[in-house]
């Protein structure tokens, strides 16, 4: 008994750590909470599956079976191809969602780096920075997009990573350069200073953890624009090829308009399928958002 | 013996503006500052907000750039030093910062913000590392359990004995310590003050004190200087200055100190209108045309007033 008492103390005396204030404000907003179990889910089954699907199959016309119905055999139909929707559903969204995934990491990583050493250094490292930040900003990122899709031999994955991550590590790299630039201002980068700290350890162990709370939320709430990003420029036709099925290639097939109006197990399941992930991983991050600045917090 | 002397010390800040982000003109936060510190000594720099008191203690610490002049620490000119040679002096030059809030980093354990220096001059164990740590909590008067709690745990005025018991772990001879009670409630700055005393019996430590409250000062310090738009204008032992103020910015500063007794408050109503005629009918015997004040000239041994 006395034990557990003691016990109860040495809990309270241990700050909340930020994982614990996410974990508390995600349980207490319902939406926030069904929206995480219906994405893990989700992915669980999507990432599970698809190890036991043989993609070539899947990519392999049939002309035996084109625009059938769903069925026993066909859970969702086959497309014009002859091939199984349900399992370029399943591929497709593991492709797009490990897309996302790699370009919010690619672009934070980058914008992290640089907006920490604008925001740190400030002065001419600021004025280089911010000076390619605008170059980028200023080129025309569509015709860009178009442009490589167009002259690259084989348009894959990586390449599509590749060149999203070019575009959009600016806006990251703005969010954290503000953060980092009114962080440096405080006493406690100055005590570090005077203390004989040198510059990357300030920047890593002093400035990295005070802006990590800005980062995790920035980083779920591209995560979720930027499924809708692939999607879309598939749609406009410049994005993955189909012999790389993503959600994106799969909604495409309604721009013929049989499609669109006949044919609705093709892309009605995909866009329900980005909607829905766009939607959960959204009301996730507003929690955390929620969970970052203490005025908002609700538990 | 001299430990800290500054010499002719100039800091200017560049007001950029227009189109390319020009230098359009400098704000002169120190503009000319000289005086020296001896061992053991408590020296403390006074004047109203904006008078570059900051500046010039953090100028030592090499938190601003120093425009011109010399920082001579045990006859080394640190100014001229690079940040990487500066950094043996860092262990004999600690400073205490104003704001008890913003001066520790909110994601960090009281052991790794006191253990910071420790782990930049010295290789420790953890175990001898934590050791010192609870030595030192315990000289500032924090229990041992303190060390795995965070900031935002503790008050005001036990956030700044943090603060000062970072500063000590490196054993520094000169600590800067800028206005480091501002912040705390007057009940707790009583409290932080003599403990501060305290301890420079205990660690033989020179301090160069920065406060814009004179009554701190003079309980605090040996001897003051009266900072005025980034210049001295009076330097003296504190009773010289607070008894018998020559500079008539230093008698507006001593005027201006409220006070409780209500018999003398009239007095001191009068002396106020007093000496703001007396400002304005001797001006230019303090200041040039530029309303820069002059040199520091001697009235007596240890004495120095800014006068025409
Ligand atoms: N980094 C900076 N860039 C530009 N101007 C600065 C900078 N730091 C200080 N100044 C200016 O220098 C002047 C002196 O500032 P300083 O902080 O030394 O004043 P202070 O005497 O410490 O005042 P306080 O009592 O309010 O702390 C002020 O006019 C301030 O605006
Ligand atoms: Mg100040």
């Amino acid at each position: 008994m006395k034990v557990e008492t003691g016990k109860n103390i040495q809990v309270k005396d241990v700050s909340p750590s930020g994982i614990k204030i996410i974990w508390q404000e995600i349980k207490k907003d319902k939406l926030a909470m069904g929206s995480l179990i219906i994405l893990a889910a989700i992915l669980l089954f999507v990432y599970g599956a698809s190890l036991f699907m043989d993609a070539k199959e899947i990519a392999k016309v049939d002309f035996l079976s084109i625009y059938m119905e769903p069925s026993s055999d066909y859970w969702l139909g086959t497309d014009y191809g002859g091939r199984d929707v349900f399992g370029q559903l399943i591929i497709g969204t593991r492709n797009s969602f490990t897309i996302s995934l790699f370009i919010t990491l690619f672009t934070a990583i980058i914008g992290l780096s640089l907006g920490l050493l604008a925001g740190y250094f400030g002065g001419a490292t600021d004025n280089v920075i911010m000076r390619i930040i605008d170059f980028v900003i200023a080129l025309p990122q569509l015709m860009f997009i178009i442009v490589v899709v167009t002259i690259v031999p084989i348009f894959n994955v990586y390449v599509f990573i590749l060149i999203m991550t070019m575009f959009l590590w600016t806006g990251k790299a703005r969010l954290i350069r503000s953060k980092a630039l009114s962080e440096r201002e405080l006493d406690y980068i100055h005590a570090s200073q005077t203390l004989g700290t040198p510059h990357w350890k300030i920047i890593l162990f002093q400035l990295l953890p005070n802006v990590s709370s800005l980062i995790i939320v920035n980083f779920i709430l591209n995560l979720a624009g930027n499924i809708g990003l692939e999607s879309s420029l598939t749609f406009l036709g410049f994005g993955l090829p189909e012999s790389t099925p993503s959600l994106g290639t799969l909604i495409s097939y309604a721009r013929n308009p049989d499609v669109l109006e006949n044919k609705w197990w093709i892309w009605v399941p995909a866009s329900l399928m980005i909607l829905v992930l766009m939607l959960s991983i959204n009301f996730v991050g507003q929690a955390l958002k929620r969970a970052a600045d203490a005025r908002q917090r609700r538990g | 013996m001299t430990l800290l002397k500054l010499d002719n010390l100039k800091v200017h800040f560049p007001i950029r503006g227009g189109f390319f982000r020009r230098v359009v003109d400098h704000v002169k936060a120190v503009d000319g500052v000289s005086f020296e510190l001896q061992q053991g000594e408590t020296y403390g720099l006074v004047g109203e907000s904006g008078s570059g008191k900051s500046t010039t203690g953090k100028a030592v610490v090499k938190l601003n750039e120093v425009t011109s002049g010399q920082i001579l620490f045990e006859g080394r000119d640190l100014a001229s030093l690079s940040r990487r040679e500066i950094k043996p002096f860092r262990k004999d030059i600690q400073m205490i910062f104003q704001d008890p809030y913003s001066s520790l980093n909110p994601k960090k354990r009281v052991l790794d913000i006191i253990a910071e220096p420790l782990r930049n001059f010295e290789r420790l164990s953890p175990s001898e590392e934590k050791k010192i740590v609870q030595d030192f909590l315990d000289k500032v008067g924090l229990s041992p359990e303190s060390i795995h709690k965070y900031p935002h745990e503790f008050s005001g005025g036990q956030r700044q004995r943090i603060g000062i018991a970072r500063s000590l772990t490196l054993k520094p001879k000169l600590i800067i310590a800028d206005e480091p009670v501002s912040a705390l409630d007057v009940s707790v700055q009583a409290q932080v003050l003599n403990f501060l005393q305290d301890l420079q019996q205990e660690f033989n430590l020179t301090y160069l004190f920065v406060g814009h409250d004179l009554g701190v000062i003079r309980h605090m310090c040996d001897r003051m200087g009266v900072m005025y738009r980034g210049r001295l204008v009076e330097e003296g032992k504190s009773e010289e200055i607070y008894e018998n103020p020559q500079h008539i910015y230093t008698k507006r500063l001593i005027a201006a100190i409220p006070d409780l007794e209500p018999e003398v408050r009239e007095d001191k109503v009068q002396l106020r209108k007093k000496l703001t005629s007396e400002y304005e009918s001797t001006y230019s015997k303090y200041f040039d045309e530029n309303g820069r004040a002059y040199d520091l000239k001697p009235i007596s041994s240890t004495h120095r007033v800014a006068l025409q």
